[in-house]
């Protein structure tokens, strides 16, 4: 963390030697020695954004006051399809609006609480050095403004809420934000920058209970959220809403966590983080797959976007990415790069009951061994083993079946009106509705990588154990169907 | 430039007065008997004792207030002083747009200043009732559902933005001590209202929040999980005595014998 100021304290006195060891409390600063603050040079008016969107950059060569207008509204929004809530907003949003100033910049603060509100607020900035960040200069009732300055000294992407007793009522009913504090050059440039925002409601109701929900206290006490989201709302940057890239570029997220209770593992599905900016701060690492995200803290990711796409944006703590709402959308369009992902190139149903390697599709195996002649005894006493490892686990003893899910084998009409002596079935699988003995059946057999030899004997051994109508088939026979079907 | 508009607004005001005194019972008060009670903020001493006192059943309307302005117009909107009264005072009160529905004869009077509460309370001949009586005669039971959960129902139904608007004062529920809608209708102002944050006269700013950001809050309060109490105490501490506020009206006390 770069601070401005460098104060200088004495750190040691040795008195013999009247020596005095002078140290700065920061010796990482980029403008070290540097005890004044930069001058101030003009003004702006700050542009705040909703998620998930970020403002631009402040396009000043020097520092600058920058006057920060922010009103605080309560109002009743969605919080899932058919779920409503009373929310406390910074802005009139949740997460409230995102603030962008830079490193040394004066900000002039503005809080306006909205005469229709019902409750008194204030604002703790995390990233304010000063008493209370700033909540004890603004606590205002409903149809007040509150003004106050400071200077932004450490870079960073802070949290700001409301702390305005009950501090976890506020908190919990949607106040909080983020506040980037960037470098006088600016942060490295990027594509896309986004902004997403985590936090849990706790209501009456449970999770999807129609209706306007009450805070619930008690809930909150116990740390038991019924929802925890992604920018306020249950799909509030899923689908429709979700953000879009190109492949290609590159991403920069400001993630926050408005809490007020859990902690998260913040993981995007399909996508390993470049560089995470540890909680916010200066440090970074290369190559995360979850970054931890505090209570009240924050994170900086980065990642190139290498191929089309939706990447899933979820608290790993995964029951409440996928039964709480914490979950966003970042939809990847553009050109496939088979070089980096291929996508499915091949599906095989894995059956350990099987000893035969098996596949769906109609993609077939080559013919692997010879083609011998078998007597019917032979074929039968073979046939009975391959039964038993390859067709049992499902078609079951004696070919009874299982009602409704896996056909007989046993005097099947299906199967004695087929010219392929089931060859076909065998080597290209089998999918889709058919009737068997009167039955509708709607499932998929894969095809048996079996040799042709072995074919023939399972075969045989249906056609005379099953009562098929008996017979005796050849290897040559599957050889020649195979030539014939390839 | 105003005397005309000014004039034509008594003239209504006068008219509507007469017709609001017809059927206006405002000023009804009940006796609480007095006892100790348990305050949210932890004092020097945990009990508190609270004397008999009266205090009305109801929230002033605005029909009351509009008696109140007409004999003594310097508290009316157009004389009353800035210290007294912030920009907001009676900006609900505009003759010209009645029938919209915002300002409702029976309906709580609100944006009024405390000062001006102070004075409507000593032209009836009582005051404002101090905090720990407002406090006392506020947590009494719903008379209809008596049981704890039915008030925190209540407050939580107004928090959470179930209850509409200008609701007209006892319509909401009437409480075992006789007062009606102590919550979930407006804020109250009380006597002292920055009596439990600010210090000695309240111009010591360095101790007005103390007891209500972050940590400090819940060092101080008997029960951390009351927030119903957390949220009225940083209400009233938000507060100076010449704001007015569109969800905050008063009602009357008087000290029992």
């Amino acid at each position: 963390m770069n601070k401005l100021t460098s104060t200088y304290k004495p750190m040691l006195f040795l008195g013999a030697m009247a020596l005095i060891l002078m140290a700065s409390c920061n010796s990482h600063s980029n403008k070290k020695g540097s005890d004044v603050l930069p001058l101030i040079k003009g003004e702006v008016v700050a542009e705040l954004t909703a998620a998930p969107f970020v403002p631009p950059p402040i396009d000043a060569k020097s520092n600058t006051k920058v006057v920060v207008e922010l009103e605080i509204i309560e109002r009743v929004m969605r919080l899932a399809d058919g779920v409503e809530y009373n929310f406390w907003t910074f802005g009139g949003v949740v997460p409230g609006k995102f603030i962008r100033v830079r490193q040394g910049d004066l900000v002039e603060f503005h809080l306006h609480n909205h005469p229709d509100n019902m409750f008194p607020h204030n604002i703790d900035l995390h990233a304010v050095t000063g008493p209370g960040g700033g909540a004890e200069a603004t606590l205002i009732a409903p149809g007040k403004s509150a003004q106050f300055s400071f200077r932004a000294l450490n870079e960073g992407l802070y949290v700001y809420h409301c702390a305005t007793a009950p501090v976890g009522m506020h908190v919990a009913n949607g106040m909080y934000g983020l506040i980037l504090v960037e470098p006088l050059e600016g942060m490295p440039p990027v594509d896309h920058e986004f902004y997403v925002m985590q936090s849990e409601f706790y209501t009456t109701g449970k999770f999807g209970e129609r209706g306007l929900q009450e805070f619930d206290m008690q809930k909150a006490l116990d740390e038991r959220p019924d929802y925890v989201v992604m920018n306020g709302a249950v799909g509030a940057n899923t689908g429709e809403n979700a953000m879009i890239v190109n492949v290609g570029e590159t991403v920069r997220l400001y993630l926050g966590n408005g809490g007020p209770n859990l902690v998260s593992s913040f993981h995007a599905i399909g996508e390993i983080f470049d560089k995470v900016y540890i909680e916010g701060g200066s440090l970074y690492t290369e190559n995360v797959q979850t970054t931890l995200i505090p209570a009240g803290g924050s994170a900086i990711v980065e990642f190139k976007c290498e191929v089309p796409g939706t990447l899933h944006l979820v608290d790993h703590s995964i029951f409440r990415a996928f039964n709480k709402g914490a979950i966003a959308q970042i939809k990847v369009v553009g050109e496939e790069n088979y070089d980096v992902f291929t996508g499915l190139q091949k599906e095989t149903v894995y059956l350990p009951e099987g000893s035969a390697i098996q596949k769906v599709g109609k993609e077939r195996t080559e013919a692997v061994d010879e083609a011998p002649v078998r007597t019917l005894e032979e074929r039968m006493e073979k046939g009975r083993a391959l039964y038993t490892q390859n067709c049992l686990a499902c078609h079951m003893d004696q070919g009874r079946g299982v009602p409704g899910v896996f056909p007989p084998l046993y005097n099947s009409d299906f199967l004695q009106a087929r010219d392929d002596k089931g060859i076909g079935i065998i080597l290209e699988g089998l999918q889709g509705e058919i009737t068997v003995n009167g039955n509708t059946y709607n499932n998929i057999m894969p095809a048996m990588q079996m040799s042709d030899d072995n074919i023939a004997s399972v075969m045989t051994y249906i056609f005379n154990e099953l009562n098929n109508g008996g017979g005796l088939l050849q290897a040559s026979e599957v050889r020649e169907w195979r030539e014939k079907n390839q | 430039m105003r005397s005309f508009g000014f004039n034509n607004l008594w003239l209504i005001s006068l008219l509507w007065l007469y017709s609001a005194l017809l059927y206006s019972q405002s000023g009804e008060m009940v006796r609480i008997k007095g006892g100790d009670y348990m305050p949210f903020i932890k004092g020097q001493t945990d009990q508190v004792l609270v004397n008999s006192f009266w205090i009305d059943t109801k929230a002033v309307t605005n029909a009351d207030y509009l008696q109140f302005v007409a004999a003594n117009p310097q508290w009316s909107k157009s004389q009353v002083k800035r210290i007294f009264a912030d920009e907001n005072y009676l900006s609900h009160w505009n003759l010209e747009q009645e029938g919209t529905g915002r300002f409702a004869e029976l309906a709580p009077v609100v944006n009024v200043s405390w000062f001006a509460a102070q004075a409507y309370c000593e032209w009836q001949g009582k005051r404002l009732p101090e905090l720990h009586e407002w406090e006392f005669a506020a947590k009494a039971l719903p008379v209809e559902n008596q049981f704890y959960d039915s008030l925190q129902r209540i407050i939580s139904d107004w928090y959470s933005n179930r209850l509409r608007n200008n609701f007209e004062v006892g319509s909401l529920y009437q409480n075992t001590y006789g007062a009606w809608d102590m919550h979930g209708l407006i804020w109250e102002w009380v006597y002292d209202f920055n009596s439990i944050t600010m210090n000695d006269d309240g111009r010591n700013q360095e101790e007005m929040p103390e007891g209500l950001f972050c940590g400090s809050a819940s060092l101080n309060a008997n029960d951390a999980t009351d927030y119903a109490s957390f949220v009225r105490f940083a209400f009233r501490t938000s507060l100076k005595g010449n704001y007015s506020l569109r969800r905050l009206g008063f009602r009357c006390a008087k000290t029992a014998d």
